[in-house]
C-alpha cells in the first residue's frame, strides 16, 4: 500500500489510516481507513464489497487522458477515463465481486461563473456515469458539484464514507 | 466597510516581516546588471541555507540545465541574473508563506505548495500559449497569496458574516470586501509596495481575483487569475473557501486559452509541484 498513514480509532478497533493524494489510488482491505483531502473539481470514487470487506479510493483530476497519453502511462490515476478502469480491476484481484460493490462519488466541484472551460469537475462526473452506465454500474449514492472542498473518510471495516466539507460532516 | 478593520489590519501590514537579509541583499545585486558573479558570490558566503537551496533548484528537473551547476559562480553564469534572482526568491519566501493559516482552514505546508502550483501552472501557460512578455510572472506568481498570511486571524474572527455572504453567489474575496473593508490581494498588494516590488508585480497580486477591475490589463494578472483558479481546482491550496471564486470569461478571450490548453497544463503541473515542494521541504 502506498500513501501516507497514521492510526485513527473505530469502536475501539484501530485502523491505519491511508491518505490518497491527488492522481493516486488505494485499495485496502478492513481496518484501513483511507482519507483523500481537498476534492475540489477532482473526482473522489469510492468502491466497497461489504462481504470480502475489501474497497478503494481513486482521487482523479482530469477527465481524459488523450490530453496527455506520456503523462497517463506514468500514472493513470491521473484521468478518469484510465484510473476508473484499474480501480476496478485492483478490486477484482483482491476478490471484490461486481454485483456486490458498492460505488460512491464526490468532488467534481466547479469554480463560480458562466465559463464551460473551466467545468472540469463536470466534466470528470459527466465522464464516470457514461464509464459506469457502459459497465452496468450504478451509483449507490454521491456528493458532487457545486463550489465545496471536500475530504473523504473511507472505513474499510464497515464501508462508511462520511464527507467533511466547511467544517460540517456528512455520511454518504 | 468597516474602517478600523482595514485599519487593524493595515497595523498588520506595517509589521509583516521583509525579505530575509541575505536574500534582499541578493536581489538588489541581482537587479543592478552591473554586478559581478563575485559580489554575489560574496552576498551567499555566509548563508549555507540559502546557497544549498539555489544549487539545489539549479539542478532540479524543473529548472534543470544540461551542465550540473556546483558553485554559486557557475550558478550565475549559467542561469543568468532573471532565473537566479527567481531562484533566490523561492529559497527564501518559504519560510513566509510555509505555516498554518487559519480563516482559509490551510494545514501548514499547504499556502506555500499552493505558492508554487500557481507559479509552475503560470510558466507552464506561458509555454503552452507562447506568451512573451512574460518576465517576472514568476515572483508574481509565488507571492499572489501572501496576503492570506495576515488575512486569516481576520477571516476567521467574522467567518460567519462572510459566510453568509458567500451563501448567497457571491465570490469569497468581495465577502471579504465587504465585511471586513478589504481583500486579501490588496492585502498583498500593500506588503509587496512595503518591499518595494516594481508596480506590475503589486498590480498582479493586488488584480488576481479581478482583473477587469485592474488599471490596464496585462498578461501577468490574466495569467495568475487562471493558474490560481486551476491549482485551487486540483486541489493544492483549496481551503475552507472552496472554489468561491469567480473565473473571468473576458481573461481566457484575452490569452486565447482554450479547454485541451487548460488541460494539458493540469496535466503537467503536478509533477513539478511534487518535485519541487520536496526539494525545498527542509530549506
Amino acid at each position: 500500500m502506498v500513501g501516507g498513514y497514521n492510526q485513527a480509532q473505530n469502536n475501539g478497533i484501530e485502523l491505519m489510516r491511508h491518505v490518497v493524494v491527488v492522481a493516486d489510488m488505494i485499495v485496502g482491505a478492513k481496518n484501513d481507513l483511507v482519507v483523500t483531502h481537498a476534492l475540489g473539481s477532482c473526482l473522489g470514487l469510492m468502491v466497497y464489497d461489504p462481504v470480502a470487506k475489501i474497497g478503494g479510493l481513486l482521487h482523479a483530476m482530469l477527465p481524459l487522458s488523450k490530453i496527455n497519453k506520456q503523462k497517463a502511462k506514468e500514472n493513470p490515476f491521473m484521468f478518469v477515463d484510465t484510473g476508473v478502469p484499474v480501480l476496478f480491476k485492483e478490486i477484482y484481484a483482491a476478490g471484490g465481486q461486481k454485483q456486490r460493490l458498492i460505488v460512491k462519488a464526490a468532488g467534481c466541484g466547479n469554480p463560480l461563473g458562466k465559463n464551460e472551460m473551466f467545468k472540469i469537475g463536470q466534466r470528470n462526473y459527466t465522464l464516470l456515469k457514461k464509464l459506469l452506465w457502459k459497465n452496468g454500474i450504478l451509483l449507490e449514492s454521491e456528493d458532487v458539484g457545486g463550489t465545496d472542498s471536500r475530504t473523504v473518510y473511507f472505513d474499510l471495516s464497515s464501508g462508511i464514507v462520511k464527507i467533511s466539507s466547511c467544517g460540517k460532516e456528512s455520511f454518504l | 466597510m468597516k474602517p478600523n478593520k482595514v485599519n487593524e489590519i493595515m497595523d498588520k501590514v506595517d509589521s509583516f516581516p521583509s525579505i530575509p537579509g541575505a536574500a534582499a541583499k541578493l536581489m538588489a545585486l541581482l537587479d543592478n546588471t552591473d554586478s559581478s558573479a563575485e559580489q554575489i558570490e560574496k552576498a551567499l558566503k555566509y548563508d549555507a541555507g540559502l546557497t544549498a537551496n539555489i544549487l539545489k533548484l539549479s539542478n532540479s528537473a524543473y529548472f534543470g540545465m544540461m551542465t550540473k551547476i556546483g558553485s554559486v559562480k557557475q550558478a550565475v553564469v549559467v542561469l543568468g541574473f532573471k532565473k537566479l534572482k527567481e531562484l533566490v526568491l523561492i529559497s527564501c519566501i518559504g519560510s513566509l508563506l510555509n505555516k498554518q493559516v487559519l480563516g482559509y482552514d490551510l494545514q501548514m505546508g499547504e499556502l506555500w505548495r499552493h505558492s508554487i502550483a500557481v507559479s509552475v501552472a503560470a510558466e507552464a501557460l506561458v509555454a503552452e500559449l507562447k506568451i512573451s512578455d512574460s518576465e517576472d510572472i514568476l515572483t508574481a506568481a509565488l507571492l499572489h497569496d501572501v496576503g492570506k498570511v495576515v488575512m486569516g486571524e481576520f477571516v476567521q474572527k467574522d467567518m460567519e458574516e462572510i459566510w453568509s455572504v458567500v451563501s448567497k453567489g457571491i465570490s469569497f474575496e468581495a465577502a471579504e470586501e465587504m465585511v471586513l473593508g478589504m481583500n486579501h490581494a490588496a492585502i498583498g498588494a500593500n506588503i509587496l509596495k512595503s518591499w518595494l516590488f516594481p508596480k506590475h508585480i503589486v498590480d498582479a497580486v493586488r488584480w488576481h481575483h479581478n482583473p477587469e477591475e485592474a488599471p490596464e490589463h496585462s498578461v501577468i494578472i490574466d495569467v495568475i487569475h487562471v493558474a490560481n483558479i486551476l491549482s485551487l481546482m486540483i486541489g493544492i491550496g483549496l481551503g475552507s473557501e472552496g472554489l468561491n471564486y469567480q473565473l473571468i470569461p473576458s481573461v481566457t478571450e484575452r490569452l486565447g486559452l482554450g479547454t485541451s490548453n487548460l488541460e494539458s497544463v493540469a496535466s503537467r503541473t503536478l509533477q513539478a509541484v511534487n518535485e519541487l515542494s520536496g526539494l525545498l521541504e527542509c530549506g
